[in-house]
């Protein structure tokens, strides 16, 4: 597949190796507390990176960040989005440029239709890239078609957006969006955990299917089981609130045998970014 | 000149005019409020009025009053339904006709009471034998006119649509609807109610539950700012009777429900779901009142509301289990969203509980939008104003979908599902 064919009408077309996303000694707080301090990061098309961590260093917090929560105040650094300022932006129109977040904790929403928020937010992006909108109808074969890289039962499109369903649900759940939206950038914060064994090779699967040389993946994940199933071009640790150490494949292998303290005891300052 | 003042010189006019107008009052309310007036008319400083303001009401002028009424659009659904159903719209002299304009042909099951048999308020006065009748009921009484008086039978449900709509300023609508459903008979009542004009539409509905009877009823009332609507219902349930009311309320600058439920020996079946949508200065109160007057009886009650801009949503839940209510299980939940910081909620339940074995629960929230919620879609791509809109239409939903399929078709309520309201019908 070329570049081309997939890059939509009003979206400039992406080679790979484009950088896409650029993450600045980016400083964040929530009220008083400093969380991120100092992140920097580059993601180029084509890549998969994996972004690992402790519990609380900050791995989330950098995501939602990204996505535009507006619960986090950036009170320094910059990111960029191909070459754009992706601070300026809304929640919104980040997600319909193509920023996707894969939530660790899907909002359960009573009362609204998976199915009519799944059509509403596809049609969002399709705006943007200059697609026309679906209607109900022709949303809806689309969805089934697009259910079925997740293994996703359609009775899922009856309920309420992530309402009551279970850990692993709630996680297809968010890939069907992503497999749906077709973003450029794809984080995906801990889609792995709680998923079962066949479930983590389908989500797996899915996400492999949907990274291409034209679009990136950050993989947040405390596991190596996801990275064995995808491999990653760099793997990052982060530790309060920085990424102290980057490496490749090798990094999270060393990190599953050797844990967190081992990090600590190393200079990370030698790894230079991507 | 003071309110109060003010009011009565009001009412007084309000009561000559009305007095002149052919038909029979309510001979026995004509002559309570007579002798009661003064003390009926509510004022700020009772309870039950606390929060609810008459001057909706009060700015329509008596002298102008009259009985218009306009052509509902009826859904095709209901124009021409199945044989077990019937369709009817309230016209200018207060008769309920078909759409076409025609006297009703009565579906088997369904049969007009002769009206020498009934008097309306007749319930009213069974179920709520002590204390003064809700303003609504009370004004409705003094109005001249004539009433709908049914007989429901048979197992197999009939479906009855009745439609008001107020298109012109200075109507002043009263009607009247008793049901006798005999035992195990079936009944699905849908009320469409909508005003776009300066007007008050008071209807007073009376209800009589044989035994294992069972009755949906359905309202949709849909108002403008300067329309008042002052609706009371009175349902005397039989033993193992089911009562299902959804009452869905917008837009009205006034609005007063009181439905008043008495289960007669207990063992029935009430549930009573209501949405009131508040925005601009919307003020829409609903007092409720559900009566077991023996055992085992149940009720399951949610009352939801949404206040936005200087919206006002005022809900009063009032159950009372006696002793002799031994088993009840009622459980009442208050739900609101409130969206601006002028808008406001008033929420009590009134629990008057003597028996001691038995089960009751009930619950108040108020909340506002929650920022994950907002944000989960906006981070999908869905605008702040359109994740609102679906926000507040999934706190609507649990409200909406109990309402009956036969409820649904109307243009108004698919309005209403798009949230928010526009502000005149
Ligand atoms: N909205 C918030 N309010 C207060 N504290 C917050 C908030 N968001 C994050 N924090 C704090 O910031 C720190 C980083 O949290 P974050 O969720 O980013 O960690 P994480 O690396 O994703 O951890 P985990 O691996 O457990 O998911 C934690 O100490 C957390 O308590
Ligand atoms: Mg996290």
């Amino acid at each position: 597949m070329t570049s081309t064919e997939i890059t939509p009408l009003c979206e400039a077309p992406i080679q790979p190796g484009d950088v896409l996303l650029s993450i600045e000694n980016l400083h964040a707080c929530v009220e008083e507390n400093e969380i991120l301090r100092g992140v920097s990061l580059q993601i180029r098309a084509g890549e998969i990176h994996a972004l690992m961590g402790r519990n609380g260093s900050g791995k989330s917090t950098l995501s939602k960040v990204i996505a535009g929560h507006p619960a986090y105040t950036v009170t320094a650094g910059s990111i960029h989005y191909r070459g754009q300022d992706l601070l300026a932006l809304s929640p919104e129109d980040r997600a319909r440029s193509g920023v996707f977040l894969g939530f660790q904790y899907p909002v359960e929403i009573p009362g609204v239709s998976n199915l009519e928020f799944l059509r509403v937010s596809c049609n969002a992006r399709r705006q943007h890239r200059g697609q026309e909108e679906l209607d109900t109808f022709a949303f809806e074969d689309h969805v089934r078609d697009t259910m079925a890289i997740v293994q996703m039962d359609p009775a899922f499109l009856e309920r309420s957006v992530n309402e009551g369903f279970s850990g692993g649900e709630k996680k297809r759940n968010e890939v069907l969006q992503m497999a749906l939206l077709k973003p450029l950038v794809a984080i995906l914060d801990e889609t792995d955990s709680g998923l079962d064994i066949d479930a983590l090779r389908i989500v797996a699967n899915g996400v492999k299917k949907l990274a291409l040389p034209t679009t990136a993946t950050l993989l947040i994940t405390h596991y190596q089981r996801l990275l064995d199933a995808i491999t990653p071009d760099f793997v990052h640790v982060m530790a309060e609130g920085r990424i102290l150490r980057t490496g490749d494949k090798d990094l999270a292998m060393a990190l599953e045998q050797r844990g967190y303290d081992w990090i600590d005891g190393v200079d990370g300052a030698d790894t230079p970014q991507p | 000149m003071s309110n109060a003042t003010q009011s009565r010189s009001w009412l007084e006019t309000l009561l000559q005019v009305l007095a002149q107008r052919p038909g029979q009052p309510v001979g026995q309310w004509a002559a309570q409020w007579a002798g009661a007036r003064d003390g009926c008319w509510p004022t700020r400083r009772s309870e039950a009025w606390r929060f609810t303001d008459l001057r909706c009401l009060t700015q329509l002028d008596p002298a102008r009053l009259h009985t218009q009424t306009a052509t509902p659009p009826w859904p095709d659904a209901l124009r021409q339904g199945p044989s077990r159903q019937v369709a009817l719209q309230l016209d200018g002299r207060g008769h309920w006709l078909s759409p076409q304009g025609e006297p009703p042909s009565w579906p088997h099951g369904l049969m007009p009471l002769p009206t020498e048999d009934v008097t309306p308020g007749q319930v009213a006065h069974t179920v709520m034998p002590s204390g003064t009748l809700p303003l609504g009921a009370q004004l409705n009484g003094v109005t001249p006119g004539p009433s709908l008086c049914l007989q429901v039978s048979g197992a197999d449900p009939v479906h009855l649509a009745l439609a008001i709509q107020v298109e012109q300023d200075q109507a002043w609508l009263a009607p009247r609807v008793l049901l006798v459903l005999q035992p195990g008979a079936r009944l699905c009542l849908t009320w469409h109610v909508a005003a776009t004009a300066q007007a008050a539409v008071l209807p007073l509905v009376e209800v009589r539950l044989g035994t294992g009877a069972q009755l949906e009823e359905a309202v949709v009332a849909w108002g403008c700012p300067g329309a008042t609507l002052l609706g009371s219902s009175f349902v005397h349930q039989s033993p193992r009777s089911v009562y299902r009311r959804t009452n869905v309320t917008w837009g009205w600058g006034l609005s007063r429900d009181e439905p008043f439920v008495h289960q007669s020996q207990g063992q029935a079946e009430t549930h009573l779901y209501g949405l009131a949508v508040a925005r601009d200065r919307s003020l829409l109160d609903t007092h409720s009142t559900v009566y077991f007057d023996g055992p085992a009886g149940q009720l399951r009650q949610r009352h939801q509301a949404l206040a936005d801009g200087r919206g006002h949503s005022v809900f009063n839940g009032r159950v009372v289990v006696p002793r002799v209510a031994q088993q009840t299980d009622a459980s009442q939940l208050s739900r609101n969203l409130l969206l601006s910081t002028r808008a406001r909620i008033d929420t009590k339940p009134q629990l008057e509980i003597v028996a001691d074995d038995v089960q009751c629960t009930h619950g108040a929230t108020v909340s506002c939008l929650q920022d994950d919620e907002l944000f989960y879609l906006q981070s999908r791509g869905i605008g702040r104003e359109q994740a609102s809109r679906l926000l507040q239409r999934g706190f609507c939903e649990d409200v909406l979908q109990r309402l009956p399929g036969t409820a649904l078709p109307w243009p108004s309520l698919q309005r209403l599902l798009e949230i928010p309201v526009p502000d005149q019908p």
